[in-house]
């Protein structure tokens, strides 16, 4: 059976001018702004990452600020194309959870969970049949016809993790984001991704909870400057990852 | 319960060929807007919606600021400044409301791809649509302004006839060639924003350059081939000759209008298909 997810040898480099963009006019002149400007510095967010998920298995992504977590995603979700290595998703995809930044706060949750999924593509006569199933897991009561900007955090949070997971992708991204909720809407939550993955579908998730890797996780994959620094085993992974990131603040305090 | 059908099923992206099952690169401009039809038509509503949301006076608006242009211009121009233009609020008027069609899409329409970056940077999505929906939404408010001009046309006596019947041809060139300038704006704006601190400027220029509230008469013999080279002009001229003189649009300037506007609208669609791919990392 094929992977849900093979990702083979993706690199992915990004270049930012070598000076910072808010120089002044004078600095421009002085400093010869205008060849200087050409110069770029690169940052290797992705070198040569390789690895599977196999449909019902749920990935784990850790590793420091700045590691290639978000990159790596978005490579995934199709958004970055890598320099580099191919990608293979077998299947549809749900788009980052973050596209709740993307709810605009003078429209209701009506409003704006039907925008979401006619984003994805959706008709609207599928838009209809998501929503009610939208309402009835933001579980939010009349707030659904109200403006955004009237709901709490939570309550946010609510509408876009019930969307981004209503349209049943056979891929589905996870970030933090996901815990935030009170106690009953993340018991929810675990229920709808573990129902995700009796079904086989495959889910990846990034955390800095080690904790949480753990507990949701079949595999961990662990990155550090781009690059795999280890795959496999949570439990394994997790706590090689806090051993370096200990010994790298020992040194630091030595 | 399923992703549609494009959406769906086995796809790879390889660096070299960007093949995105959903990915619009290959797809034609028109298969790609048909397919996301009832995301522009939502963006659009959202976007009339949203424009007036929270005011008392809501879609009022919409006929009520061209009339407070006229009356501005009118009395400048017409009043003070005398042009001495017949029917002047008519004249201006019907060169008015096209131009704020043009001038607001092209201003919105700018940071279209920016504003849009919760959506383009965070799952596959035809940013294409971002473009059109600032043209067609300003579309739908210069359409419920036309009453205006109707009313202030029958209030001055004007008269409108058959050449009525040329107005399609023309907002659909208008149309064509507005969207094909913001392929251009929008798509430069994604990597070098300076220009829509520019926008505003180049916008304002082409207002004054452009003979709405004047006749192409009151420009200079010598200067008159730079006016009537520009589309724009072209286009607002042809307004004024449906709307105030009520006689048709002249065929050589249209044909010329047309064909530029089809030239700038696949130059822009080119360069805007061939940048697409990087917008995700500059928003």
């Amino acid at each position: 059976m094929t992977p849900a997810i093979s990702v083979t040898g993706i690199s992915k480099r990004f270049y930012y001018p070598a000076i910072p963009k808010q120089a002044t006019l004078k600095e421009m002149i002085v400093k010869g702004w205008f060849r200087e400007a050409r110069k770029t510095n690169v940052v290797d967010a992705l070198r040569d990452v390789s690895f599977a998920v196999e449909h019902g298995q749920t990935l784990g992504v850790i590793g420091r600020n700045g590691s290639g977590k978000t990159t790596l995603l978005r490579v995934l979700a199709g958004v970055f194309q890598p320099d580099s290595g191919s990608v293979y998703i077998d299947g549809s995809l749900a788009p980052l959870l973050s596209l709740a930044a993307g709810f605009h706060p003078d429209l209701t949750g009506r409003e704006n969970a039907r925008t979401e999924l006619l984003v994805l593509g959706f008709t609207p006569r599928q838009v209809e049949r998501h929503i009610d199933d939208i309402i009835d897991f933001a579980d939010i009561g009349d707030f659904f016809d109200a403006p955004m900007r009237t709901y709490s955090t939570g309550m946010v949070m609510r509408v876009a993790f019930a969307a981004a997971t209503s349209v049943d992708p056979d891929v589905l991204f996870l970030d933090e984001v996901l815990f935030v909720g009170d106690e009953s809407f993340s018991t929810k939550c675990l229920d709808r991704i573990t129902a995700f993955k009796r079904r086989g579908k495959a889910i990846v998730m990034v955390s800095h909870s080690n904790a949480a890797i753990v507990e949701h996780c079949d595999v961990a994959l662990w990155l550090d400057r781009g690059r795999v620094a280890g795959f496999g085993d949570p439990s394994d992974i997790t706590s090689a990852y806090h051993n370096a990131a200990m010994e790298a603040s020992a040194q630091l305090l030595a | 319960m399923r992703v549609e059908a494009s959406l769906r099923g086995a796809r790879t992206h390889s660096p070299r060929s960007m093949q995105h099952a959903a990915s619009s690169a290959r797809s034609p401009f028109a298969a790609n807007l048909f397919r996301y039809r009832w995301l522009v038509y939502e963006l659009i509503s959202r976007d009339l919606k949203l424009r007036y949301r929270g005011s008392a006076l809501g879609f009022a608006w919409t006929l009520l600021n061209p009339l407070l242009f006229m009356g501005v211009y009118t009395l400048v121009f017409g009043v003070y400044l005398k042009i001495g233009i017949p029917s002047y609020a008519v004249f201006l008027l019907s060169g008015l409301l096209p131009w704020a069609w043009f001038s607001n899409a092209l201003m919105q329409g700018t940071t279209a791809i920016l504003d849009g970056r919760m959506y383009v940077g965070k799952t596959i999505f035809p940013a294409e649509v971002l473009v059109l929906v600032p043209v067609c939404s300003n579309f739908v408010n210069f359409l419920f302004s036309l009453p205006v001009l109707v009313g202030v046309i029958v209030l001055f006596h004007g008269s409108l006839g058959l050449p009525l019947f040329a107005l399609p041809a023309v907002v659909l060139v208008q149309m064509i060639l507005t969207t094909g300038l913001l392929f251009f704006v929008a798509t430069f704006n994604v990597f070098y924003r300076d220009l829509q601190q520019l926008m505003t400027y180049v916008v304002m220029l082409f207002f004054y350059l452009t003979p709405i509230f004047y006749q192409l008469t009151a420009v200079p013999v010598a200067l008159r081939p730079f006016v009537e080279a520009s589309p724009i002009a072209v286009l607002i001229q042809c307004y004024h000759q449906i709307f105030y003189a009520n006689e048709w649009p002249d065929l050589a300037s249209f044909a010329y209008l047309l064909l530029g506007s089809l030239v700038l609208f696949f130059l822009g669609y080119a360069f805007f298909k061939r940048h697409k791919e990087s917008f995700g990392e500059y928003l």
